[in-house]
């Protein structure tokens, strides 16, 4: 059997391919309904090219082999002999699976940068205003300014237009022009241009006109400050302009959850942009027999990156041959997948936007001031020493908000640069998900 | 249309579909804090949406910590603010 971790593109694709070549899959997923973040929806996925993930669902709904499990959080694996073991929890109690192979296919979250407010309630992730209307049809304001970095604000910002908000302001750091310096990524990949064509029509059909190199510099009690910055996140000058909105979502790009593969002893590495994901060979494999990793885990790259990857993986587990075109398609995306992150870097200058009294740490509450207190003060010299201080990354979220930012504020002042070790040692949790003492007493194996 | 589900946040009843979370619930009903910090007793409401920042976490039925983004809302359910 074949365990698949995870029910988004990358997941369901490996799921799908592996039942069709004959193998037994367990497909777990913690949400309700398939489709993970990207194809999150309510009765129908909306979107560009959303029946691509209309067939995808109706090809593992109706494949006897596979086994979904949804609403479970898987929270550690376990190496048993040859077998692998996936524990999770499922409504309140504790259960477990068994399988000689695993796909991981755990996707990324929002990325988010710190500024005065942005822990005040309407700033959230573009994420999670996408998440509140398509798997819960509920808006998240009704005067909404979407900001950040990347293509992922076009779908936030025209899904929320449709819904009946006001968008207020659509703000990219970046220049367009950036992906000019990716020229063979276009090339290889013109069918990116329809998804273009199509957003655009949408941002005209609502009157949103995307504004380029500014940034949300602070949110307090409904009024967002947007200020201009230079392509490495300084701002640029002095002069700002007021919008009033009851929400901004501000969005950095996307982590990727290294959570169970880091459990599962999967080496990782520091990708282009700075990002811990993990080595995976041309076959999907990670750096553990028999354990495989598809989607934003292995690097983000979006939604047909992930379809591929998912594919692939799902074909080898079940002992297939992949075929060149295949792996030829894998490497179009991938050339487009490094043009992204050149086309949308996150620049060191958003450490100015912080003041003393910034939060830093959501979860402890820790400010810059005292983060610069640790290293000032009591001599940290690395992001580790500079948590053991301040707690900056030790509460519930176990950093996995603030710990990246942490380690290049400690780098700022310390004048370095994060090195590959501390970017990995801090993505590592030995638990995935909160669990009860209790529950873990009573588990039966 | 399947009856909709009523539960309590801080003692006011809010209204909502099956399936929808409590955090989705309750910003449906225009109140967006679900809470207020424990050293500097800020507001706080949802800010990933997905599970991964704990910051919408919400008491429910006595138990703490719990993610209100995750978890549908169900008949008869207390939910409190953490602290």
């Amino acid at each position: 059997m074949i365990i698949v971790i995870g029910a988004g593109p990358a997941g369901l694709a490996a799921a799908e391919a592996a039942a069709r070549n004959g193998s037994d899959v367990a497909l777990i997923d913690s949400a309700s309904r398939l489709g993970g973040q990207y194809w999150r929806h309510r009765s129908t996925v909306t979107g560009f090219h959303s029946n691509r993930a209309d067939e995808l669902f109706a090809k593992v709904r109706s494949a006897q082999s596979i086994t979904y499990i949804s609403e479970a959080s898987v929270w550690s694996i376990e190496r048993e002999g040859e077998l692998i073991r996936v524990n999770y929890l499922q409504g309140g109690a504790e259960s477990s699976l068994t399988a000689e192979k695993l796909i991981l296919a755990t996707g990324a979250y929002d990325r988010s940068l710190p500024f005065p407010g942005w822990d005040q309630p309407g700033s959230m992730t573009p994420g999670a205003a996408q998440a509140l209307l398509k798997g819960h049809g509920v808006l998240a304001g009704q005067k909404v300014v979407v900001a950040g970095t990347g293509p992922f604000l076009l779908p936030v910002a025209t899904g929320l237009a449709q819904a009946g908000a006001n968008v207020v302001g659509l703000y990219e750091a970046h220049s367009p022009l950036r992906w000019l310096l990716s020229p063979k990524a276009l090339l290889l990949n013109i069918s990116k241009f329809g998804e273009l064509i199509y957003y655009a029509r949408l941002l005209r059909q609502y009157s949103l006109t995307p504004q380029f190199g500014r940034v949300v510099s602070r949110f307090d009690q409904g009024r967002v400050t947007i200020s201009r910055v230079n392509s490495s996140f300084a701002l640029k000058d002095m002069k700002s302009e007021n919008v009033e909105a009851d929400v901004v979502a501000v969005g950095w790009g996307f982590l990727p959850d290294l959570t169970l593969g880091g459990i599962a002893g999967c080496k990782q590495r520091v990708d282009s942009d700075g990002t811990a994901v993990f080595a995976v060979d041309a076959n999907q494999l990670s750096s553990q027999p028999n354990i495989w990793i598809a989607g934003e885990g292995t690097g983000i790259g979006g939604a047909d990156l992930s379809l591929l990857e998912g594919e692939i993986a799902g074909l080898v587990a079940s002992g297939q041959n992949v075929s060149s075109r295949l792996r030829r398609k894998r490497g179009a995306k991938q050339v487009f997948a490094d043009a992204l992150k050149r086309s949308y870097p996150i620049g060191d200058g958003w450490r100015s936007w912080s003041q003393k009294s910034t939060t830093i740490c959501r979860c402890e509450e820790v400010t810059l001031g005292d983060i610069e207190e640790s290293v000032v003060e009591l001599g940290a010299e690395d992001s580790r020493t500079a948590k053991l201080f301040t707690r900056a990354g030790m509460g519930l979220c176990q950093g996995r908000v603030c710990s990246r930012n942490v380690a290049e504020i400690v780098a700022g002042l310390t004048k370095c640069s994060v090195t590959d070790e501390e970017c990995v040692a801090s993505s590592n949790r030995p638990i995935a998900a909160p669990i009860a003492l209790g529950l873990l007493g009573d588990g039966k194996k | 249309m399947s009856e909709p589900v009523s539960f309590t946040f801080n003692g006011a009843v809010v209204k909502c579909e099956q399936g929808q979370s409590i955090a989705a619930a309750v910003i449906n009903t225009g109140t967006l804090t679900l809470r207020t910090t424990r050293f500097g007793e800020e507001p706080r409401s949802i800010f990933c949406g997905i599970g991964i920042c704990f910051d919408c976490v919400v008491v429910i039925d006595g138990v703490a910590n719990q993610r209100s983004c995750l978890i549908a809302a169900k008949p008869g359910m207390k939910v409190e603010s953490s602290s």
